[in-house]
């Protein structure tokens, strides 16, 4: 019974995992292809659309405009995240509690609504299609994430030895720089990176403010997938995946994910 | 009202170290966590503050720190009051039950951390901090980070990191509370030592009755954030001052008994049985009130069954190594534990269920009147 059990149980998990990764390892596949068309699996094989792609001027310029912004948000999420994570697991105030549990809310609402929300104010502000509006826009959906993951890690390290540094004559500023930030490190990375991501891969809101003086690569390959189907497509993806990925990478090796989320 | 002469304080007429005035902390909840604590510590004074789970030892810590603001009351040391000052700014050296030790730094630069801050030099630094690892026995140490060391190397660590900025006082909480038993006794000889060495004033916090006895040269003992009594280790166990302190240094039996004074000559009434009190006791209780005896079970003395006194029946007789413990039921239905020395006359009285005779020195006693 227990064997069946377990059997069943392998069968599901492994079920679980084809289910997420097969279609990128199609996708990773199509990548390769000779075709002119999408087609699995391909008739031949080739990197001609790796070279496309790379050659091909709007991809490029809405992957450096994605990355500059994303790198932006990771910065500024640190920046306003930081002390708000610090407020709201160190200050006592009224409707801390509230604001605590009201953090994640960016996060339910329908992206539909807050992109319509944000082109409505945006528009007569005049950062539609520029870069401290997709800044903004991106900060949205991101601080959240930057700072539940810091609240975390704060929360997780306790007080003592901050006070233990405090009675030996570090001041509070002193504290927080030489004691507090060190130990919050992993959450830092973590938090940043997460926003790196969430910044690089987005695209509803993204698709109310941008405009054709400022594209971002996910916006830039929706538009061309609306049109065209070739396995162009499927290279932008294994590149999206890919640069994600090396950010995962990174933070796996200088933290840890499992630290970084403060386990 | 306890009926026993209190030990008169010793008359001291420089002003003391350290003063703690009615010191109370509120947390908002149904009783103050500190409640009008008060008690003076001559310098270079090891005083171990004992008390049960909850009863506010950590909060008074806490406060002398300043990591915690008293509702009201003051602390004062040289006479000065500091409870206004922030804690960086008061030289008082904390060790936390969890150590507390910087994780991202070495040994060294855990214990240089308070240096660096009072801008001490390089040099100095290199030779203070050397000294404090020689003290706490972990000179070659010093390159390792806190996950590298033992429970009991931790500790060390973080007094050596509390001790080297020469502290007004050395507080200590609970240091000893994760160590296993054997590292416990090994690291309550080191620290007193530390401590003697040293000459730093310490206020060593633990709710380990036996660890306040063996380490501190006065104890005070609190329950629900008052001060019971404080005094030396033989005075908190020999002339406990209230029946809390009794019980709760050391074992203790209870007797409920009602003062008689009718006879002239004043005795206690246990459940019909009497037992005579010496006359030279100063009686303030009425007659007829309750009075609480307590007795420590090493104390009771058993001898063949007579007409006065207490007399019971041997109901449980337990081998414990260095002493036999023996239950005695008294015929009125109390029961007292006895702890006698193997092979004494005692013992060879106390077979199980056999009558007995039950009495003790007078001085061996305390009355309370409740
Ligand atoms: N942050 C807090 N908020 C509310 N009540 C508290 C807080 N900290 C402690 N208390 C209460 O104050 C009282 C004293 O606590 P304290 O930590 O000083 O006890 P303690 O003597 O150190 O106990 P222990 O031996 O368990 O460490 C306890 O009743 C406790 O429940
Ligand atoms: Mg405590």
């Amino acid at each position: 019974m227990t064997k069946l059990l377990s059997i069943l149980g392998r069968a599901y998990v492994i079920a679980i995992f084809a289910f997420i990764f097969l279609p990128m390892l199609i996708i990773l596949v199509i990548s390769f292809s000779a075709d002119s068309y999408l087609s699995f699996p391909p008739s031949g094989w080739s990197l001609k659309w790796y070279g496309t792609v790379l050659g091909n001027a709007a991809f490029m310029t809405g992957l450096k405009n994605s990355a500059i912004i994303a790198v932006i948000v990771a910065v500024l999420s640190l920046l306003l995240g930081l002390p708000a994570a610090y407020a709201l697991v160190r200050m006592e105030f009224p409707g801390r509690t509230l604001i605590r549990n009201l953090i994640l809310t960016p996060l339910i609402l329908p992206a539909m609504m807050l992109g319509l929300g944000i082109l409505m104010v945006f528009t007569p502000a005049g950062l539609v299609a520029t870069y401290p509006g997709l800044v903004l826009a991106h900060l949205v959906m991101t601080l959240p994430f930057s700072i539940r993951i810091l609240q975390t890690t704060l929360s997780n390290l306790g007080t003592d030895v901050e006070e233990a540094a405090m009675t030996l004559g570090a001041r509070p500023l002193q504290t927080f720089l030489q004691i507090t930030l060190p130990r919050l490190m992993p959450g830092v990375i973590a938090s940043s990176a997460i926003a790196a991501i969430l910044s690089f891969d987005e695209i509803v809101l993204s698709l109310f403010i941008v405009g054709p003086r400022l594209q971002t690569l996910p916006v830039v390959i929706y538009r061309y997938v609306n049109e065209r189907t070739d396995p162009m497509v499927a290279v932008l993806a294994v590149l999206l995946i890919a640069i994600s990925l090396t950010i995962v990478l990174l933070v796996e090796r200088s933290v840890g994910f499992a630290k970084a989320f403060g386990r | 009202m306890n009926l026993h002469l209190s030990p008169a304080a010793s008359a001291d007429t420089a002003p003391p170290h350290i003063r703690i005035d009615r010191l109370s902390f509120d947390y908002g909840g149904a009783r103050p966590a500190v409640d009008a604590l008060s008690f003076d510590i001559a310098k270079g004074e090891f005083i171990g503050l004992l008390g049960p789970s909850g009863c506010g030892k950590s909060t008074t810590l806490r406060m002398f720190a300043g990591l915690l603001a008293p509702t009201s009351g003051q602390i004062t040391i040289g006479g000065q009051n500091i409870v206004s000052r922030p804690p960086w700014d008061r030289n008082l050296g904390l060790v936390f039950q969890s150590y507390a030790l910087f994780p991202h730094m070495t040994v060294a630069q855990n214990v240089a951390f308070g240096l660096r801050l009072r801008k001490v030099s390089k040099e100095d630094q290199r030779a203070r901090v050397a000294e404090a690892l020689r003290a706490v026995r972990l000179e070659s140490f010093g390159a390792r980070r806190p996950s590298e060391l033992s429970g009991g190397q931790q500790q060390r660590v973080a007094i050596a990191r509390a001790i080297v900025i020469e502290p007004e006082i050395l507080l200590l909480d609970e240091p000893l509370s994760n160590l296993d038993a054997r590292l416990r006794d090994e690291m309550r000889f080191e620290i007193r030592d530390i401590q003697t060495r040293t000459g730093i004033t310490t206020l060593f916090v633990t709710h380990d009755q036996q660890e306040a006895l063996t380490m501190c040269d006065r104890i005070a003992v609190m329950n629900a954030g008052k001060l019971e009594q404080i005094g030396t280790p033989a005075e908190v166990y020999d002339r406990a001052a209230t029946p809390f302190v009794a019980n709760f240094i050391g074992r203790a039996n209870n007797l409920a008994t009602t003062l008689s004074l009718s006879a002239g000559q004043p005795t206690l009434v246990c459940d019909g049985q009497t037992l005579p009190l010496p006359t030279d006791l100063p009686i303030n209780a009425a007659n007829g009130s309750s009075i609480a005896v307590m007795v420590r079970p090493h104390a009771i003395r058993l001898r063949p069954p007579s007409s006065d006194g207490l007399t019971g029946t041997v109901v449980r007789r337990v081998f414990v190594g260095s002493t036999i413990e023996t239950a005695i039921k008294l015929d009125g239905g109390q029961t007292l534990i006895a702890e006698l020395r193997p092979n004494s006359d005692d013992t060879a009285l106390a077979a199980e269920g056999a009558r007995v005779g039950v009495d003790w020195l007078a001085r061996d006693m305390r009355l309370f009147a409740s």
